[in-house]
């Protein structure tokens, strides 16, 4: 799960990314992905204004996955004029429910 | 990486399977309309024959074929060989399916039907092909991928053996009477092409749409080895002997197979993240005891059978109506609305995504349509089948009546789905 370094300038932008990125659905659960705990963490390369978000899909399988990644793309770029955005796919470690926030289970009725 | 990779080729391969798949499903409501009685009959009669391969070819493989080149991708974990293969196959089984529907509708066996057969062949065969250099491409082997792979391998077996039959009206090829064959022509169909395949696939959708936990395989692979184990000894078996004692044992083990697949079903279920089961999921759900219901004929059928009571045709009808319009066809009618959706949106909203605020697949069909449809199949179900099996023909019609109203509810929400335009909710 993503961590923050008090004493990392760029620490409040990466706080304030992760929130922008709970504007990221996914298409089948319509939960956002920070809630599911699929990112891993930011990274921000401030003199390249490059933002590359590590994160994970549910499933290897999962056929959203390309738009999961276009939509934290493209929310990146959209909020963050002149940032460009990559997105490290991992797979470890794997994905699992623990990583879910307490708000993604109370939203899956769990 | 992994995920769709949409593009404008694949799309309009897929949508075109959907598309004539759901023509088919009317068309074959309206067949069945003109063929009520002879449900009440043998099932080796020309309107039952041409009915059974629209359900089976029109309806069931082609859209399961289109589903496939669009899913085999996320189950194999690759990317399609080849869309012109797929676009050649689509080409051969057009015609090939009109001209066999057609002449056995009328039952001319010339060069028509034999014409029809042979494309039809070519066609699978094409298809096979494309799945295998499909997966040829990927490294790590999975158990679905054998049940892929034996399924497509039954498929082509299946569409040999029916040409071989429809020669023989004719040519006269086998020394013993087209029944013989005709049962081991149906099983290789229904198990070894439907029943592989479906679980194939669905044993990796049904836990992802369920977003399940459970991640164990090993009664896959049960399944797997007796589900082929049964199939093989039945063709066997049954070729040599016919159906006899044997047959019940051979029966448990298949049984067994399913039940295998069953449990996995159960636990993926019972270890599924999202709480709320949609409507499509309900229908897949309500597929699964018809496919019970349909497997549990079968002792009935080799008891008639073995007692030589007449009854064992109409429990052989039965069994046919309950694999072919129960199972496959409440799976269809579930499964379109997971699948069709998301190809949609993805085309529409890949690229809007995390910029606006966009539709969820699941707003693109019409709910009111999906219940409508759900209803009207139920009806379907409980006077079609039990009007069968009692011969009483208003049952039988109401029926196909609301398969019809079935029908027509399914494609106007696939319409609804494919015309959906591109809308947005304002800037995220």
């Amino acid at each position: 799960m993503a961590s923050f370094d008090i004493t990392d300038p760029l620490s409040f932008l990466k706080e304030q990314m992760m929130e922008t990125l709970r504007l990221v659905i996914d298409p089948e659960l319509h939960i956002n992905i920070i809630d599911l705990g699929l990112v891993y963490g930011i990274d921000i390369d401030a003199e390249k204004k490059l933002v590359n978000v590590e994160m994970t899909l549910s499933s290897s399988y999962c056929p959203m996955g390309e738009s999961i990644i276009s939509a934290v793309k493209n929310c990146i770029e959209g909020h963050y004029d002149d940032y460009a955005a990559a997105v490290d796919l991992v797979w470890e470690p794997v994905w699992s429910y623990d990583n879910i926030s307490d708000e993604g289970k109370r939203l899956l009725g769990m | 990486m992994s995920g769709i990779k949409q593009n404008p080729g694949l799309y309009k391969i897929v949508v075109t399977h959907y598309v004539v798949a759901a023509f088919c499903f009317l068309i074959l409501s309206v067949m069945m309309l003109f063929s009520v009685k002879a449900f009440t009959g043998h099932y080796f009669h020309p309107q039952i024959l041409a009915i059974t391969h629209m359900a089976a070819l029109g309806w069931g493989t082609m859209i399961i074929l289109g589903a496939s080149y669009q899913l085999i991708p996320v189950v194999l974990e690759t990317e399609l060989y080849s869309e012109k293969l797929a676009w050649m196959s689509f080409a051969l089984f057009m015609p090939g399916l009109t001209a066999l529907v057609y002449s056995f509708w009328v039952f001319v066996p010339g060069i028509h039907m034999q014409s029809g057969a042979i494309l039809l062949l070519l066609a699978v065969l094409l298809f096979t092909i494309n799945v295998y250099l499909t997966a040829k491409k990927k490294k790590q082997e999975t158990i679905q991928e054998d049940f892929i792979f034996s399924a497509c391998i039954c498929l082509c077996l299946t569409a040999a053996l029916g040409a071989a039959l429809v020669f023989n009206f004719t040519l006269l090829i086998f020394p013993q009477d087209q029944l013989h064959f005709l049962k081991l022509h149906a099983h290789m169909g229904l198990i070894g092409w439907f029943l592989l395949m479906l679980i194939g696939v669905s044993s990796k959708l049904v836990p992802m749409f369920l977003v399940s936990s459970y991640q164990n395989t090993k009664l896959l692979t049960y399944s797997y080895y007796l589900i082929i184990g049964a199939l093989l000894y039945f063709l066997v078996d049954s070729y040599l002997f016919g159906l006899s004692l044997r047959t019940y044992l051979i029966f448990t083990i298949g049984a067994a197979g399913i039940t295998c697949y069953f449990i996995f079903i159960v636990k993926c279920l019972r270890s599924r993240l999202r709480k709320h089961i949609d409507l499509p999921m309900m229908n897949s759900f309500m597929s699964f005891i018809l496919l019970k219901i349909a497997t549990l004929t079968v002792p009935f059928i080799i008891y008639f059978h073995l007692k030589n009571n007449p009854v064992t045709i109409r429990f052989s009808m039965i069994y046919g109506e309950f694999m072919l319009m129960g199972w496959i066809t409440a799976l269809i009618l579930g499964q379109t609305f997971k699948t069709l959706p998301f190809i949609v949106w993805v085309k529409h909203y890949e690229h809007l995504t995390g910029k606006f605020k966009t539709p969820m697949p699941a707003e693109l069909f019409a709910e009111n349509l999906l219940k409508a449809q759900t209803v009207s199949y139920l009806i379907f179900c409980l006077t079609f089948m039990p009007g069968c099996y009692l011969l009483f023909l208003p049952l039988i019609y109401i029926g196909i009546a609301m398969l019809m109203v079935t029908a027509m509810l399914y494609l106007s929400n696939i319409f609804t789905v494919l015309f959906h335009k591109t809308v947005t909710y304002g800037k995220l």
